[in-house]
């Protein structure tokens, strides 16, 4: 499973740093959140970005230690610490920042879906983020792109 | 610094020969204040004595954050800015959303204080644990908007936050707001025209540091406790659809939606520019501060017409009534364009509404004539000369020049009796909150410390009757007359209480409106154990009230030094005399005797000259204050 980002639904409150980082590291500390909102201000456009957990993810092949490995359970991909190096390697890799780097403790960093039960999941006030099936989260997207019809059947519909 | 949630250090800041301190925040001061709107009162009190101008150097400039801002806590984003008011003469502060406050603490400190004026134009750059004043020459001049565009450019960052002024604090408008992150607003009190006459165009913040907390676990339990509470609260999902502008309709459906400038309690095209039309014709998208499950933030775009293509955000209860019904004007593009314009200009929405609805009856009345509109038509209405208006007191071009200084002193230059019509108290504009239709409103208005306001007490659960709420908070031994907007019986209390309360919500740094006074979730127990666990202070309820009074009182006692008394603790006559026939058939005047009493006696205040008494101060520990107050004060 990985976090379903629906960016539509995101007011951009940054809960979800607020909650990640304090779960990871003990503080409000947005910066060091594994998920972050990208936002467009003018536009009104925020995004909540997030590792989506690759199928054939750059961050785990680039390891020169093998380091990073998919947990069998939860899915996630998770870096262990104690062999990692510190190269920054999976951070390079990553296309889409899902890793980063801890200069205090010379390691990297990422979204290990908190062991099954995201914390930004759980925060998240407005269903921006969810943790579902993949199947069921297609309907969810497809229920929400057909609505409009619904409604309208509805409308003429007796 | 010992306790956490604090950063434990502030930037002290001389505009006038541009040196930058960093200090230790002093644990005794926060063990006393909290920190926002509490440490800058203290400063203020200890700095900025009485016969210093506001818009001189001597005054004091304070970005002021809280032990909650930037944690865990719902709506931890509100942020305070203390000086001394240009608009009233007293104790000034203001207090903004958005995302400001929890940058500075991430940027490494609690507080930024500016004194001094800078000889030109400078912007004060903060960056992770950094400081340095830059030239701002080719800012100044320019709106709230342009400027923040610049500095990111400038500082090549799209994540810096931003407080800037406008041209209208520049020109020292007398109302002039401080913007955050260019649509929130430190709006009242004037903060802008002191920001303004420091030569300070703007503060610009960008910060990657941590927020720690004392007891995590602990903290995190009543977080998560009140992020689920106001969730679950019955009316989240009207605030969180329709934010503040939800109770247009409310407000006019009880007389207390203060139209054609308080001429009446009711406005007879309030569908027109309600909540409904809003969303229904404008609505874009849900949008929030730092932390806040509830979002009361929108985006509303104008599809058609003259103003195509605007786009408003942070459009507020306030806007709709001070440049809708006040000013009766039923068209919500054109009360959009106002709100904009006042946001860029950087003016206060509140009384820069009240400036010109008050110049619209003063043409009604004949006592303004339209000669001296230099070729505008101040009929109601008239959004166009609004406009004018607006950039006219901006600008301080003719009659707007009056405007700019606020309705009291523009009044009393006018004179004729123009003073009538001036809908303020201790100086300060008087917002969309009619203290005939709600009597508790009225005394929050008659005591609030920086000047008429519904922010200080806040009274919410008798606006309508939330007799739940009431027995919850305060017992059911005073119901039904606490619930009851018409009832001035328990009002002392509740305004003490509010007042106090709102003094420990301002020095925190969570927001009133989105849990602990709308959406009335969170009280002095919750925000108790927030602080306890976040700071590792020892504090229960009792000390959290003790500091909130012992807050309100310096307020008081400063505002004493300038002479205030009971004799300004008073409303305009409309509000006494002219009875408001939308809030009960019978008319309904504000019957602030009656509730004043009770007001001075819980706060264990002289009755006579309204000041604290020596023996209350010296139980909040306020020694220094009776010393420097002196005989001026009972025992």
């Amino acid at each position: 499973m990985r976090i379903q980002l629906n960016p539509e639904k995101c007011t951009g409150c940054q809960i979800c740093e607020n909650f990640c980082s304090f779960k990871h590291e003990g503080a409000v500390w947005p910066a060091r959140s594994r998920i972050s909102v990208l936002k467009w201000e003018e536009e009104g456009v925020f995004i909540p970005f997030v590792c989506q957990q690759c199928e054939r993810a750059a961050c785990a092949e680039v390891c020169p230690v093998g380091a990073i490995s998919r947990d069998g359970k939860t899915g996630a991909l998770e870096i262990d610490g104690s062999r990692c190096l510190g190269c920054k390697m999976c951070v390079t890799a990553c296309p889409f920042g899902g890793v980063a780097f801890d200069p205090d403790r010379g390691r990297a960093y990422k979204c290990d879906l908190c062991g099954g039960d995201p914390e930004c999941v759980k925060m998240c006030p407005t269903g921006a983020l969810t943790f579902d099936r993949e199947e069921k989260s297609a309907l969810a997207r497809k229920r929400q792109g057909a609505e409009k019809l619904a409604r309208y059947i509805e409308a003429i519909g007796r | 610094m010992r306790y956490k949630g604090y950063i434990g250090k502030y930037l002290e800041v001389d505009l006038t020969t541009g040196d930058i301190e960093m200090k230790p925040l002093d644990e005794g001061l926060v063990e006393g204040y909290l920190g926002g709107n509490g440490i800058g009162a203290r400063f203020l009190w200890d700095r900025v004595p009485e016969g210093v101008d506001p818009l001189s150097p001597d005054n004091l400039l304070i970005f002021s954050t809280g032990p909650l801002n930037g944690t865990l806590m719902p709506n931890s984003g509100r942020m305070e800015l203390i000086f001394k008011s240009p608009l009233t003469g007293i104790y000034g502060d203001s207090n903004t959303g958005g995302f400001l406050g929890p940058e500075l603490k991430f940027a490494g400190f609690d507080l930024v204080v500016f004194r001094g004026r800078s000889p030109s134009p400078v912007y004060l750059w903060i960056e992770d644990g950094r400081a340095e004043l830059r030239d701002a020459r080719h800012l100044w001049g320019k709106d709230t908007f342009e400027t923040e565009e610049l500095l990111q450019k400038e500082l090549r960052d799209p994540g810096i936050k931003v407080a800037c002024i406008g041209p209208a604090g520049e020109n020292l408008v007398r109302y002039a707001s401080v913007q955050a992150t260019t649509t929130r607003s430190f709006g009242r009190s004037g903060g802008g025209a002191v920001m303004g006459s420091k030569n300070l165009k703007a503060m610009a913040v960008r910060g990657f540091g941590p927020v720690r907390i004392a007891d995590p676990e602990r903290f995190y339990e009543v977080a998560k406790r009140s992020h689920f509470g106001i969730r679950g609260n019955d009316i989240y999902p009207a605030v969180s659809r329709y934010g503040t502008p939800g109770i247009v309709s409310i407000m006019n459906n009880i007389g207390r939606f203060p139209t054609k400038n308080f001429q009446l309690g009711g406005y007879d095209e309030v569908e027109k520019i309600n909540a409904e039309t809003l969303r229904a014709n404008h609505f874009v998208k849900d949008i929030a501060c730092f932390g806040c499950p509830v979002g009361c933030d929108k985006i509303y775009r104008v599809d058609e017409g003259p103003f195509a293509g605007l786009t408003v955000r942070s459009f507020e209860y306030e806007s709709i009534g001070g440049f809708g019904a006040s000013l009766l004007n039923p068209r919500l593009d054109a009360i959009m364009k106002a709100n904009d314009i006042c946001d860029r200009l950087g003016l206060d929405v509140i009384s820069a509404g009240r400036s010109i609805s008050f110049a619209m009856e003063l043409y009604q009345r004949g006592i303004l004539r339209k000669k001296d509109f230099d070729g505008l038509d101040p009929a109601w209405g008239n959004m166009d000369a609004v406009f004018e208006l607006l950039h006219r007191i901006t600008y301080k071009q003719g009659i707007g020049a009056l405007l700019a200084e606020g309705t009291r002193r523009a009044a009393a230059e006018i004179g004729q009796g123009a003073d009538y019509y001036a809908m303020e108290v201790k100086g300060q504009e008087i917002a969309a909150q009619d203290g005939r239709a709600q009597q508790s409103m009225g005394l929050a208005h008659a005591t609030s410390n920086r000047g008429a306001d519904h922010l200080k007490g806040f009274p919410t659960i008798d606006e309508t009757g939330y007799p739940a709420e009431a027995e919850r908070r305060y017992g059911r031994q005073y119901l039904p007359e606490m619930a009851d907007p018409r009832s001035t019986k328990y009002k002392g209390y509740l305004i003490k209480d509010g007042e106090d309360f709102a003094a420990v919500v301002d020095s925190v740094g969570t927001c009133k409106s989105g849990g602990n006074f709308v959406l009335a979730q969170i009280y002095w127990p919750d925000v108790a154990e927030a602080v306890r666990y976040a700071t590792g202070m020892e504090i229960d309820e009792a000390g959290l009230k003790r500091i909130g009074e012992r807050i309100y009182n310096l307020q008081r006692a400063y505002n004493a030094l300038h002479g205030i008394t009971r004799k300004d603790d008073r409303l305009p006559r409309r509000f006494m005399e002219e009875p408001n026939y939308q809030s009960t058939p019978e008319g309904s005047v504000c019957r602030l005797d009656e509730m004043l009493p009770e007001y001075y006696r819980l706060r264990g205040w002289d009755e006579e000259n309204g000041l604290p008494t020596q023996g209350r101060l010296r139980q909040l520990g306020l020694d220094d204050v009776i010393a420097r107050l002196g005989p001026r004060l009972k025992a």
